[in-house]
């Protein structure tokens, strides 16, 4: 089938199985690729209430027709599968080299079944597959291990691996490749874990089919040229996603003591150009990538690599916990990768810690000893091993922070910062309306790369509760996903200003099928009712309720910064949400409704 | 004395798509982008001479900037 490898993997850990069958023609039609594919065979195969951790749960993860391209950064997979961290919903996107790989052994899905009777790493090369004993590789950090292995198998090889966090299954371990790319958020690394399996190596030599090599040769070139020629192309790859760390602090964007203002004192410290010069020593990129934006770095105080920190750590790991050098935000961010855990809702739940252990809701009898105050860097070097470890009290914020706060109580639940227990990623919201419900309504919980639109707010005036801020966050809802669906790279189109309408005769050549952008935009819009009617399947009583942010953003104005004094009312959040549900063809309550499931062509999924 | 402000992509947008305009030195970035009717939120690097400065920076006679937009995030 032209531009997929042509078939899915399936690995029944509990039995050993492996075994392939093609990918149905109708399911790349419809579904595409990637996340497309992920929700589809969630719904589908795992059934209703399985355990995030037990056999019944599957991890899917999905290559799209861009995948292993030569189209940029068509180095993205999805991996999806019932979160531990939220009870719901997980599709997290990693780039790398995997995917590319993964395309070449002919393999557009990898699904992981049942749970191992022993410690496995699943070792592929082209058509030899197999379960391979990793006695000797449990209990290492992740980045050792994928050095072990590609050490032991050759650098053609990639290897996507677990850390002890994953081996634990705290509920937002990631799962780590390339020394630094993740599919980071929900707990992905938890359900691996819980499988048994430590890692998967893979190496592919196929080709790729494609429908019309010539014009495909053609489309592609044209992408990289754009890139090439863009302006903005040598100041991204510069700084990454670090170019927005000075502007958040200017707008009261960038989280500060666990959100609690959106400005921070220290926050010069930690900007992209100050990093850049301090402790990046190269520009790293994904497969196929014409602008690189990963910055590796050396942090010569601690004597550790890492790639980043990127913005979303920075924010997280840096301000939200008060830390002011970054050198210490970057060797938290190498602690949270080599022990396996994601660096965002690390940050929000270390946050919420110390702000209990600040209001005097915990002591250093708590604490196991640590003293828990917001700039306390040492104490977040500790914590993350010892949430890794579920050791202490690290145990306790392993299980995220809505379970944690849920279990401490004495109102600590106000400054848990999460939707549909996601700890929120690293904008402040407090007064950025179109931000807020992109937040409230992710479809994993508080993340924002499903839509990034704060600056929409700034330009058309941030407390603003508008229908057409509304409009906005629906489409990005399903246009930036629908990256993670071809299985290729955003951040040409959101970052370079590439022209979008560039990838279309690239996915028809490679294709065959001819696609409009509101072609994609509907499958777009599909993959997110799905995604809502695996929330409303698997959570009891699942309703608006589940939509509304953290108070912190109602009912706590920040206490300095840009947005000094300034929160979003209570009623405008219910309106919001309100004109969200009409535009979507939702119920009050945020249920897709009969006739929306018609005009998608979805009834099929329900019951 | 005057400096040159040279906005990227959607930037432009805010000078009707020209490439570059001329603003008096002696005063801060921030100053010349609001004469210019760029509002300096929304503005997310700045770039004197290719190297990077706060819109606090005072201009120069000759100074070349560079303004990039944030688009659309990571």
């Amino acid at each position: 089938m032209n531009g997929y490898g042509g078939q899915i993997l399936r690995v029944n850990l509990s039995n050993g199985q492996i075994s392939k069958e093609p990918t149905p023609p109708e399911l790349a039609r419809e579904f595409v690729g990637g996340r497309g594919f992920g929700i589809y065979f969630l719904l589908k195969e795992v059934p209703p209430k399985a355990d995030p951790l037990g056999p019944q749960n599957k991890l899917i993860i999905s290559s799209g027709p861009f995948s292993g391209l030569m189209i940029p950064g068509a180095g993205k997979c999805d991996w999806t599968t019932k979160a531990p961290l939220t009870g719901g919903y997980a599709s997290a996107s990693m780039g790398g080299h995997f995917t590319a790989e993964m395309k070449y052994a002919g393999l557009d899905s990898i699904i992981l079944e049942g749970i191992s009777p022993k410690p496995v790493y699943l070792f592929i090369d082209d058509n030899k597959i197999e379960l391979r004993d990793a006695a000797h590789l449990w209990g290492k950090g992740s980045m050792v291990v994928e050095k072990i292995l590609k050490d032991q198998y050759g650098e053609e090889f990639q290897v996507a691996a677990i850390g002890p966090a994953g081996e634990n299954c705290v509920s937002f371990a990631h799962i780590n490749h390339d020394y630094g790319r993740q599919a980071g958020r929900g707990g992905v690394g938890a359900v691996m874990g819980a499988k048994k399996v430590k890692a998967i190596v893979v190496r592919g030599t196929k080709s790729i089919p494609v429908a019309d090599p010539e014009a495909y040769r053609k489309a592609g070139l044209e992408l990289f040229k754009a890139c090439k020629e863009a302006e903005m192309l040598k100041e991204w790859t510069s700084y990454g996603t670090t170019i927005v760390v000075s502007w958040c602090d200017e707008v009261g964007a960038l989280p500060t003591r666990n959100f609690s203002a959106g400005s921070f004192e220290d926050g010069k410290n930690l900007y992209g150009p100050v990093m850049r010069q301090k402790i990046v020593i190269t520009d790293k990129g994904c497969f196929g990538c014409p602008s690189p934006c990963g910055k590796y770095s050396r942090v010569q105080r601690y004597d550790t690599y890492v790639e980043g920190p990127e913005y979303e750590t920075i924010g997280m790991i840096g301000s939200n916990l008060g830390l002011k050098s970054i050198e210490d935000v970057a060797h938290a961010n190498y602690l949270c990768d080599e022990w396996g855990i994601d660096t965002i809702s690390a940050g929000g739940v270390i946050a919420w810690a110390m702000e209990c252990y600040e209001k005097g809701i915990f002591t250093k009898a708590d604490t196991d000893g640590l003293e828990l105050k917001f700039g306390n860097a040492e104490a977040v070097f500790k914590l993350i091993e010892k949430i890794a470890k579920k050791e202490g009290i690290g145990a306790l914020l392993a299980d995220g922070v809505k379970r944690a706060a849920q279990k401490v109580g004495k109102g600590s639940e106000k400054w848990a910062i999460h939707v549909k227990g996601m700890e929120q990623s690293a904008y402040a919201t407090h007064n950025a309306t179109a931000m807020l419900l992109a937040y409230m309504t992710c479809d994993v919980g508080a993340h924002h790369n499903r839509a990034w639109a704060i600056t929409y707010d700034l330009q058309v005036g941030r407390e603003r509760v508008a229908p057409e801020k509304v409009a906005r966050v629906i489409w990005l809802q399903h246009f930036r996903p629908m990256f993670d669906v071809l299985g290729g790279c955003r951040l040409q189109w959101v970052e370079l200003g590439i022209d979008r309408n560039l990838y279309l005769p690239a996915l028809e050549a490679i294709t065959g099928i001819h696609r409009t952008w509101e072609d994609l935009e509907l499958v777009g819009e599909r993959i997110w009712n799905l995604a809502r009617l695996y929330w409303m399947r698997e959570i009891d009583g699942f309703d608006r309720s589940w939509d509304l942010p953290a108070p912190r953003f109602y009912e706590e104005p920040p206490t300095s910064g840009a947005t000094k004094g300034q929160i979003t009312r209570f009623e405008d959040v219910q309106k919001l949400l309100d004109v969200y549900y009409e535009q979507r063809g939702w119920s009050p309550q945020g249920h897709p409704t009969p006739q929306t499931l018609e005009r998608l062509g979805l009834q099929s999924f329900v019951n | 004395m005057s400096a040159t402000i040279r906005p990227f992509g959607m930037l432009r947008e805010y000078l009707r798509g020209e490439k570059e305009a001329r603003v008096e030195g002696g005063q801060t970035v921030r100053q010349a982008l609001a004469s210019l009717g760029i509002p300096p939120e929304v503005v997310a690097l700045v770039l004197v001479n290719d190297q990077p400065q706060e819109k606090d920076y005072v201009l120069q006679e000759g100074d070349v900037v560079k303004i990039l937009a944030v688009i659309g995030g990571g």
